[in-house]
């Protein structure tokens, strides 16, 4: 019998439209994406091994969800519109309170990275997936996510004042 | 030694707890040899601990409410079976404060980290602030190790240099006793892990400017508790074991 997830799912909601805002920049789009994602896991939840990390295989279905969304635009012709800029919010109700000006430069420079970087920086120091769960999630080797979470987290410390 | 190339990759696998042994041991060595080194892995868990902040998950109240009973829908559809929830286990008090979805083996690492940081002096200079010294400098005063002798866990005692509050004795994986306290200062407050070797010397400590989080590793949540699995503290002795073990002439 297939493990009941959807307390797990509705759990990690928030954390699966961070990451859908990462990949689409859309906040619209993203709330679709997390909503077919869902969709997609509960049809499958056969294949998730209890015990395993649930929020990486997530992750990964939504991230497939994600390019097959693309492919799709891309048979039917369609072109995104990405103009919509979405704010990261951070809350200083959680984690430690900093200034609000260096919260503002941290959200500034993770925007500015390149997406590739900006992914595996939400997986591995925002969400905590290990360095091989985020591998498996991007469908890179593993020493392709160290040197991109590399690159971006020194450049967070050379654009913000904390350092 | 064979020559290790301190690459941000590998430095960084190593603030993230991330590598494997020996290799692990050969950049703790060098972090404990060099400042340089030590501050490039303490950026990088600075870089995660910002990340984290800004990226900060308390988004519950945000999810829209037509996607949650859209979920929730989609949830009811699939599951007619009753769900099996696993209850809760029992936890030591350490790992109680630790957050259930941690990578424990990076929390334990970050722990380390600062450890070894507080050795080298590192958060002194950390934030740059003359009075960083204050509480950090006392944990080798004479009058605190005379307190850590006798006082009992959950008791308060004002020293010269601030209140101490001693929160739990430990006998560790290597046998030797520890114990968590706190300081508190007007102007700061720091939390410290000193073992009993002959004499009480602070393995752990984090001071914070009073009123602002200053540094939190990898996880952002307890690093004391961190350590504490780290060094293998068991169960908190109670009362009567913790008076006894105090009272041991150490060797």
């Amino acid at each position: 019998m297939p493990a009941a997830i959807g307390q797990e799912l509705v759990a990690l909601l928030p954390r699966l439209r961070r990451f859908a805002l990462v990949l689409c920049r859309s906040q619209p789009l993203a709330d679709d994406l997390v909503q077919g994602a869902c969709e997609r896991a509960l049809a499958n939840a056969g294949s998730w091994t209890p015990g395993t990390k649930f929020d990486a295989w997530m992750f990964r279905i939504l991230r497939n969800h994600w390019i097959d969304h693309l492919r799709r635009m891309k048979a039917e012709g369609m072109t995104e519109d990405v103009s919509l800029q979405t704010q990261l919010i951070g809350d200083p109700g959680e984690g430690p309170v900093l200034n609000r000006l260096v919260l503002s430069q941290v959200q500034r420079a993770i925007d500015s990275l390149p997406q590739e970087q900006r992914e595996v920086l939400v997986l591995v120091c925002a969400d905590d997936l290990s360095y091989r769960e985020a591998a498996e999630v991007l469908g890179v080797p593993i020493g392709t996510v160290m040197s991109r979470l590399a690159r971006a987290r020194r450049r967070l410390m050379e654009m913000t004042d904390a350092a | 030694m064979s020559q290790l190339h301190l690459s941000d990759e590998i430095l960084m696998a190593f603030a993230d707890g991330e590598l494997e042994e020996p290799t692990a041991a050969a950049i703790a060595k060098a972090m404990a040899e060099d400042p340089v080194v030590a501050r490039r892995i303490m950026e990088f868990q600075q870089s995660r601990r910002l990340t984290r902040s800004a990226l900060s998950d308390a988004l519950s109240p945000d999810v829209p409410a037509h996607l949650r009973s859209a979920v929730s829908a989609q949830i009811r559809a699939y599951e007619a079976a009753a769900g099996s929830t696993s209850g809760p286990r029992v936890k030591a008090s350490w790992s109680e404060r630790l957050r259930s979805n941690q990578a424990l083996g990076q929390w334990a690492l970050a722990a380390s980290v600062a450890a070894i940081a507080l050795a080298l002096g590192y958060f002194a200079g950390w934030w740059n602030r003359p009075e960083a010294h204050g509480l950090l400098a006392q944990l080798d005063s004479p009058i605190l190790h005379r307190e850590l002798d006798r006082t009992g866990s959950g008791q308060d005692v004002d020293l010269p240099f601030g209140r101490l509050r001693v929160i739990s004795t430990y006998r560790v994986a290597d046998g030797s006793l520890c114990r968590e306290f706190r300081l508190h200062a007007p102007a700061e407050a720091a939390e410290a892990v000193a073992c009993r070797d002959g004499e009480w010397k602070a393995t752990f400590a984090l001071a914070t400017p009073v009123g602002q989080d200053a540094y939190v590793p990898s996880g952002g949540g307890d690093p004391t508790a961190a350590y504490l699995q780290t060094i293998g503290a068991g169960e908190p002795l109670a009362e009567e074991a913790e008076a006894k073990a105090l009272a041991e002439t150490s060797p």
